[in-house]
């Protein structure tokens, strides 16, 4: 029992030193190259703190990302929320039809969900240039919708399966209507999934680069076309890339971390089971 | 011999396209047993409206685009003007005399298995760890950790990756000479040979910590809590545990996060064009790179919808089986 | 849960509603008066060239004060990306009034593909055929009608070197390959920590330039310009295999690490102290001025190879008119304002490159480099060759060119052979003689 507590000890200590090293460091480079000026930078000494910290890189960056990082949270934000909403309603559908067309529409979602989306991008782009959305916020939240639907309808779906209809049947001898039941009976029993997939597209939207880079227009830039633009192509800014980096760091991880809370909460309570 | 048809009950048949079909020879005869159709009642039109449209409409439209791409990939546009003539085969044909392409599909499934296995092992092993003690202050520090590159931006954690693997100043090479270990400094991503290797290994840095907390919430049932417990008390070892009770129990968490990777690895795109750019030359080039590369560096629009396809069918063959196989034992 | 979703529903129709503002402008055809509006497209957005498109629009307000200017710049500078969302949009039919364009082949797709307009009325009224060198125009011109107005020229064959250290071991600028050969070898044996040549091949035409400069000048001018019209075939050539073994032979004094570099940090590697020479444009003199060199003094420059001929590989810049451009009159007067000099002079002293109108005082730039350069061309007009941004060969070729020779320089063993059967086949595949039988030169 003893050596098995130790064993377990050193094996934990051992992960906590390789997973702190491996992922502090890049954030130490990051931190340390935010302060540094383009010259400093130039001579790559990664690791070394500069003796004369450019806390202006951080006034400076943040002045010039905040009308992406706006854009950002507005796309993601109702991206995700749209996201889930149909990914629940689909899902559920899925999940509770046996018909010969839900089941072949299961099948092309699933497959639609491993579509990697420059299959589709020049005939997207025409779309949202035909119907005049091209330049527009709504333009690039359908457009990441499209994308992400499929993945949400298939998590939800699956999830659903594994609820037992009891419930259901139990709410509808009383005469409840299925939008009552989705929205009253099911989904707080599944709110842990919806939890997941909420961080799943979240994560895939905020971080989506290509879709943006094609679709947007200064008013509408997302925070990672902006990361990208601040670096500039002329003469390297690493140093405000890096300082605007961290910046932007802060709205993805308060959400996920207040997220974490429900996450927790949802799990104990006996959540996606086996 | 009489043929009755019996309707049952909801059983719950899954078979795919064709109807669940039982016989059954009794006293009588044979029996056909046929399984009823759904106990739902029909959908009314609002309740149309709200769960089946919204979906069908999506996926019609991601449809819809990909047989236009399908449609490009047989034509001959090349330029940058739309040239819709019917063009057979040629660029298929082309694309399997280009050396690139040959490479751009070894590389993908490179990263399809090395992209996606050693993630999962990964992160059942830090996950699983996480529940063995009570590490409660411990979780959030790690969760933290091992999360933020997803918060960061692929395109800055990128750029700090190839710092890092730069074999002349960066940080794990100088570290190394640092410490005196220089015959291990690396090439890393300048070595053709190996910087596919480099890029994959970016990428589970990247996708760790997702993989864990989407492992995470399939350990922590109860039931699976009970099923540890008592083989605890019957003296099993904690890998033991791990390999007969854990395993088989998480399968759903198991299959999304395998799902969830396998679609990160074939659309993956960020790394290369941050890091290496497809280079040295074209070591690391991936199809949905040089599908880019193809249609608006190239102009040639007809070849890269070709190549789009052949992303396509590569997800398809190894997706619709393994969706096939999931569902089916998810319903066992 | 259903009140959170009723309130995420009325954010989100709430926030869509604000910002969906913004659709294209509604395109009315001949309104009776046209709107004064420039929808313009480019991807000066970066520093350093952020100042120099703001400089465009004061040279156009300077003139035209009411026009409203609605830009769409893409990050990603003159790359892939820019092409996606432009080529998208032509494709979908939306040009925008005026894009930034480079003449020489990329000029030529969207000419053939029937998106722009012919500008000989406006390059009559301008005069400019006089105006700038001949090749210069010659990239502008297809069958027999121009098609964009020039506002600069960069230069590709430069060599840069750190001037300190070349003064500190008494070393000459290299004027030819042999020169550079014995300069390297004697900065290699006084420097063994530093590399002679820094390169950075990320972007992958880095390697190309690099080759281009030896192609300069083992086969001279009419061979360079025959090699990128798919004129000559290279399994066979002795010229371009020379070319190739000189190119290795190079290769190591050249820095290892370039697969990873952009061009800029192949500039840094000079700064830094971690490589003495580098190959590049003009465009480089900012990234060094960025990093606190000056010119003449910190860094040297000279166009590589000189001989008793001296050729200047080029590339310029320019504003086209698409058809069906929401307002063309508005992009005409731009179009004026672009070859105009309060424009040009003003907006490429910032940005790096020359400028394109030789009746401009070369003394307009501040560094000794770009005056001296200026001036040759004024007085050496034909000298110019188009290089490989703008292009002879068509972008399908020219793409995979840089790869391969990227990939040359990043192989331990480069394959000479192997490399000439590769780029022989990409010549034929992409029909590189049929699509830059164009160009012709002088």
């Amino acid at each position: 029992m003893k050596s098995r507590n130790r064993t377990l000890t050193i094996l934990v200590v051992l992960t906590l030193i390789v997973l702190t090293i491996a992922y502090v460091l890049p954030v130490y480079v990051v931190l340390v190259t935010s302060l540094k000026t383009p010259a400093e930078i130039s001579q790559r000494q990664y690791l070394l703190l500069s003796s004369n910290l450019q806390f202006k890189n951080y006034a400076q960056a943040f002045k010039l990302i905040l009308p992406a990082l706006l854009n950002s949270t507005i796309i993601t934000f109702s991206v995700t929320a749209l996201c889930t909403l149909v990914g629940g309603l689909g899902g559920y559908y899925l999940s509770r039809t046996r018909t010969r067309f839900s089941m072949v529409l299961f099948v092309m979602v699933g497959v639609a969900m491993y579509l990697p989306y420059q299959v589709i991008l020049i005939p997207l782009v025409q779309l949202m240039a035909k119907t005049g959305l091209a330049l527009t916020h709504l333009g690039l939240i359908g457009s990441n919708l499209i994308l992400n639907i499929p993945l949400a309808s298939v998590l939800m779906g699956t999830f659903f399966l594994g609820i037992p209809r009891e419930l259901e049947e139990a709410a509808e001898v009383d005469g409840a209507s299925k939008i009552h039941i989705f929205f009253r009976v099911i989904s707080p029993v599944a709110f842990p999934a919806y939890v997941s997939v909420i961080i799943i597209i979240f994560t895939q939207v905020w971080n989506e680069f290509l879709l943006a880079l094609t679709l947007a227009t200064p008013r509408t830039q997302t925070i990672q076309l902006k990361l990208t633009e601040i670096k500039g192509t002329f003469v390297a800014l690493y140093n405000l890339q890096m300082a605007a980096a961290l910046i932007t760091l802060i709205v993805p991880l308060v959400f996920f971390l207040a997220l974490s809370k429900y996450f927790i909460k949802g799990i104990l309570a006996g959540a996606l089971k086996g | 011999m009489r043929l009755s048809l019996i309707l049952t009950d909801s059983q719950e048949c899954f078979t795919f396209l064709w109807p669940c079909v039982k016989m059954h020879y009794t006293q009588n005869g044979i029996v056909v047993v046929r399984r009823k159709k759904t106990v739902r009642s029909k959908y009314t039109f609002i309740e149309f409206l709200i769960f089946k449209f919204p979906l069908m409409f999506f996926v019609g439209l991601l449809y819809g685009m990909l047989g236009w791409t399908i449609v490009v990939s047989f034509t001959n546009w090349h330029g940058t003007a739309p040239n819709y003539d019917f063009a057979g085969f040629k660029w298929y044909r082309l694309m399997i005399t280009l050396d690139r392409f040959h490479v751009d599909v070894a590389n993908n499934l490179k990263w399809l298995s090395l992209g996606v296995i050693p993630t999962v092992i990964l992160a059942l092993f830090i996950a699983y760890l996480l529940e063995l003690g009570s590490f409660r202050r411990l979780e959030s520090y790690i969760r933290t950790l091992i999360l933020y590159p997803v918060a960061m931006s692929f395109i800055v954690t990128g750029t700090i990756w190839s710092w890092m693997l730069d074999p002349d100043k960066g940080v794990f090479n100088t570290i190394l000479r640092g410490v005196g270990l220089d015959f291990l400094q690396g090439r890393f991503t300048t070595n053709p040979s190996t910087a596919t290797y480099w890029l994959i290994l970016i990428f589970v840095w990247q996708y760790l910590g997702f993989s864990v907390i989407i492992l995470q919430s399939s350990l922590r049932t109860a039931e699976l809590r009970e099923m540890t417990e008592s083989a605890l008390i019957d003296g099993a070892s904690r890998l033991r545990i791990l390999l007969q009770i854990i395993i088989p129990n998480i399968r759903s968490g198991l299959l999304i996060l395998i799902s969830l990777l396998l679609i990160s690895t074939l659309k993956v795109f960020d790394i290369v064009y941050i890091v290496t750019f497809g280079g040295p030359g074209t070591a690391t080039d991936v199809l949905a790179f040089y599908m880019l590369l193809a249609t608006f560096q190239q102009h040639l629009v007809s070849l890269g919808a070709g190549i789009g396809v052949v992303i396509f069918l590569l997800a398809a063959s190894i997706v619709i089986p393994y969706t096939i196989y999931a569902f089916k034992k998810w319903f066992d | 849960m259903r009140k959170i979703v009723s309130v995420l529903i009325v954010l989100i129709v709430f926030t869509a509603v604000v910002f969906a503002g913004g659709k294209r402008g509604e395109a009315t055809g001949m309104a009776a008066a046209e709107e004064r509006k420039l929808e313009i497209f480019h991807w000066w957005v970066g520093p350093g060239e952020r100042e120099a498109a703001d400089e465009w629009f004061k040279a156009l307000h300077a003139k035209y004060p009411e026009v409203e200017v609605i830009e769409n710049p893409v990050a990603g500078g003159g790359g892939v990306s820019h092409r996606v969302v432009l080529q998208s949009r032509l494709s979908a039919g939306l040009p925008p009034d005026t894009f930034q364009a480079l003449g020489g082949a990329e000029l030529k797709a969207y000419v053939d593909g029937n998106y722009l307009l012919p500008l000989d009325d406006l390059w009559t009224e301008l005069n400019y055929r006089k105006v700038i060198p001949g090749p210069l125009a010659n990239t502008f011109i297809f069958n027999g009608h121009p098609y964009g107005i020039p506002l600069n020229m960069h230069i590709q064959n430069i060599m840069y070197y750190n001037k300190n250290l070349f003064d500190e071991l008494g070393l000459t600028e290299p004027k030819n390959f042999d020169e550079l050969i014995t300069v390297a070898a004697a900065i290699k044996k006084a420097k063994p920590d530093m590399y002679p040549l820094g390169l950075g091949t990320k972007e992958k035409w880095e390697a190309a330039f690099v080759l281009d400069a030896i192609i300069l000048g083992e086969g001279g001018p009419e061979y360079y310009v025959k090699l990128f019209k798919g004129e000559i075939d290279v399994t066979k050539d002795k010229i371009f295999r020379t070319a190739l073994e000189k190119l290795a032979k190079l290769k190591a004094y050249t820095y290892p690490y370039h697969a990873n570099l952009t061009w800029d940090q192949s500039v840094s590697l000079v700064v830094a102290g971690d490589a003495a020479m580098v190959t590049m444009g003009t465009w480089a003199i900012g990234a060094f001025l960025n990093n606190k060199w000056t010119p003449g003094e910190d860094f040297g420059a000279l166009t590589f190879p000189q001989g008793k001929e001296r050729y200047l590989l080029f590339h310029a810049d320019s504003f086209i008119l698409p058809k069906n451009a929401p307002h063309p009159g508005t992009t005409m007067d731009f179009l004026r304002v672009t070859a105009s000099p309060e424009l040009q002079i003003p907006c490429d002293v910032v940005q790096g490159g020359l400028v394109a109108r030789i009746d401009i005082d070369p003394k307009v730039f501040p560094d000794p480099i770009r005056q001296e350069m200026q001036a040759y061309i004024r007085d050496n007009p034909t000298k110019l060759i188009l290089d490989q941004h703008g292009s002879i060969a068509p972008a399908s070729f020219s793409s995979e060119y840089w790869a391969a020779i990227a990939g040359f320089m990043g192989e331990d063993r480069p394959d000479i052979d192997k490399t000439l059967a590769q780029i022989g086949t990409l010549f034929t595949t992409y029909e590189v003689k049929k699509d830059a039988a164009w160009y012709v030169w002088p």
